[in-house]
């Protein structure tokens, strides 16, 4: 059997956890940058993080949960993202957030397509792939700006290919309910 | 810790610590350190013009990106609006890049100022930040960009005037959401009233003790350094697509010495 109305919530509410939260990344390290360009690819992208939140967000209400609800990753990967968050250089974080964390959501939503019904939860397939479209261009322009700009290229990829190890060891993020309660009434 | 608690000290009075800059940016602190001509028809004039706005408008994009990150708690269809700024304002940036570039220019070709960064941001309230940047220095950007577009035009460059006109869209957009957001705010909680008179107040005073606003362009009210050569004038009719009431536009016209023009407007 495939995911109920409250477990979908939940994916999606988990989602959209982390959409606001890549948004919010990037809306710090703006002013943090020096450099121009970066700064100009970051902006420009925190506006995709947030149409996409907000397609989440009014899908969960449709899933019978509240209006942009809300759900927390399991504390271990809230964790890792916020240490993902730390890393300082601009060449760092170009790299984490295009190279580690949008490849790897992009893994999670490809799951989720994978195990919902495409006919009873076609609305929720609709936003996930315009996301996953979106994300494709946002990686795209990431990878230009670093062809033209060596500077933003990573001088160690060894190590940071240990901090896409790190996200792949969690299998599960969600945190499900139990029984048949709905995702209503949880934090939003 | 939120990069708004970094200070710095200029003249004596107390500000936030500029954003980050690449080290070919010379970065003022003064208006004396500023640079800049008499005149539009001369390249190096255009380009001075075009690259002091290029960084007020990566100013606006790290304020609207930072009350983003300071305020997680803000109604969501208002962090829409300031997620969709924040993007706006990057384009606007490119556009005057690239027309940086198309005249010769390159970054760091001139000194650059960041008062607005280093005031707003000294506000603890959303709505404060609002009043300062999206209200009053956007606001004075409007009234600048409706006469430079004609200035630009005026000297054969139809390209650049064209970019402000699209950066004057947008402009518009955010003056109006602030314009919105900081009544609901204030209505659903009229302490922050007094928060806003006092981010005003706060305004005024570093105005006077740093005088590097006006070299920057977008000061309030419009009193940007480029007043004195094109006869700056208040752009009433975006003031009034951005939600400005008819009493605002007309204590703002009688600020700008032209109190005849608000009263003839009235139909007086």
């Amino acid at each position: 059997m495939g995911l109920t109305v409250r477990e979908k919530a939940e994916y999606l509410g988990t989602f959209r956890w982390l959409e606001v939260f890549q948004m919010e990344m990037l809306a710090r390290w703006i002013p943090q940058v020096p450099e121009l360009e970066a700064k100009v690819l970051m902006g420009r992208h925190v506006w995709d993080f947030a149409q996409h939140a907000d397609a989440l967000g009014k899908r969960t209400f449709e899933l019978r949960a509240p209006l942009h609800y809300t759900l927390p990753p399991l504390a271990p990967y809230v964790k890792l993202m916020r240490d993902f968050a730390e890393v300082e250089t601009t060449a760092e974080r170009l790299y984490v957030f295009y190279n580690v964390i949008l490849p790897a959501l992009e893994l999670r939503y490809r799951h989720y397509l994978k195990n919902t019904d495409e006919l009873l939860d076609d609305p929720s397939v609709r936003v996930v792939q315009r996301i996953l479209e979106d994300n494709a261009r946002l990686r795209r322009e990431s990878e230009q700006l670093r062809a033209e700009l060596k500077d933003f290229r990573l001088a160690d990829l060894d190590g940071s290919k240990e901090w896409a190890k790190e996200e792949a060891a969690f299998i599960q993020i969600v945190s499900h309910g139990t029984g048949s309660t709905l995702a209503r009434g949880a934090n939003a | 810790m939120s990069i708004t608690k970094n200070r710095k000290v200029v003249l004596g009075f107390t500000l936030c610590a500029d954003p980050a800059r690449e080290p070919c940016f010379k970065v003022a602190q003064t208006d004396e350190e500023m640079t800049s001509w008499e005149g539009t028809n001369s390249e190096i004039v255009r380009r001075e013009k075009l690259h002091r706005h290029m960084n007020n408008e990566t100013g606006a994009m790290e304020i609207a990106a930072q009350c983003l990150a300071d305020f997680p708690d803000a109604p969501w269809e208002l962090r829409m609006h300031l997620a969709r700024q924040t993007s706006d304002e990057s384009r606007h940036v490119s556009s005057l890049y690239r027309r940086l570039k198309e005249l010769g220019g390159y970054k760091g070709e001139f000194p650059v100022g960041n008062f607005e960064w280093c005031v707003t941001n000294l506000c603890d309230t959303l709505a404060a930040r609002l009043a300062i940047q999206n209200r009053t220095f956007e606001a004075g950007q409007m009234d600048l960009l409706g006469t430079l577009r004609n200035t630009w035009r005026a000297v054969g460059d139809e390209t650049t005037a064209e970019v402000l006109e699209h950066i004057l869209a947008d402009e518009v957009n955010h003056v109006r959401f602030a314009n919105q957001w900081i009544k609901r705010m204030i209505h659903e909680d009229r302490r922050l009233l007094l928060k806003v008179a006092m981010a005003m107040r706060l305004l005024a005073e570093a105005q006077v003790a740093t005088s590097l606003a006006k070299s920057e362009g977008s000061a309030p009210n419009g009193k940007a350094k480029e007043e004195k050569h094109v006869g700056l004038s208040v752009n009433v009719e975006d003031r009034r697509h951005a939600d400005f009431s008819e009493a605002e536009i007309d204590e703002i016209l009688r600020q700008s010495g032209m109190g005849s023009i608000a009263e003839t407007a009235r139909g007086d």
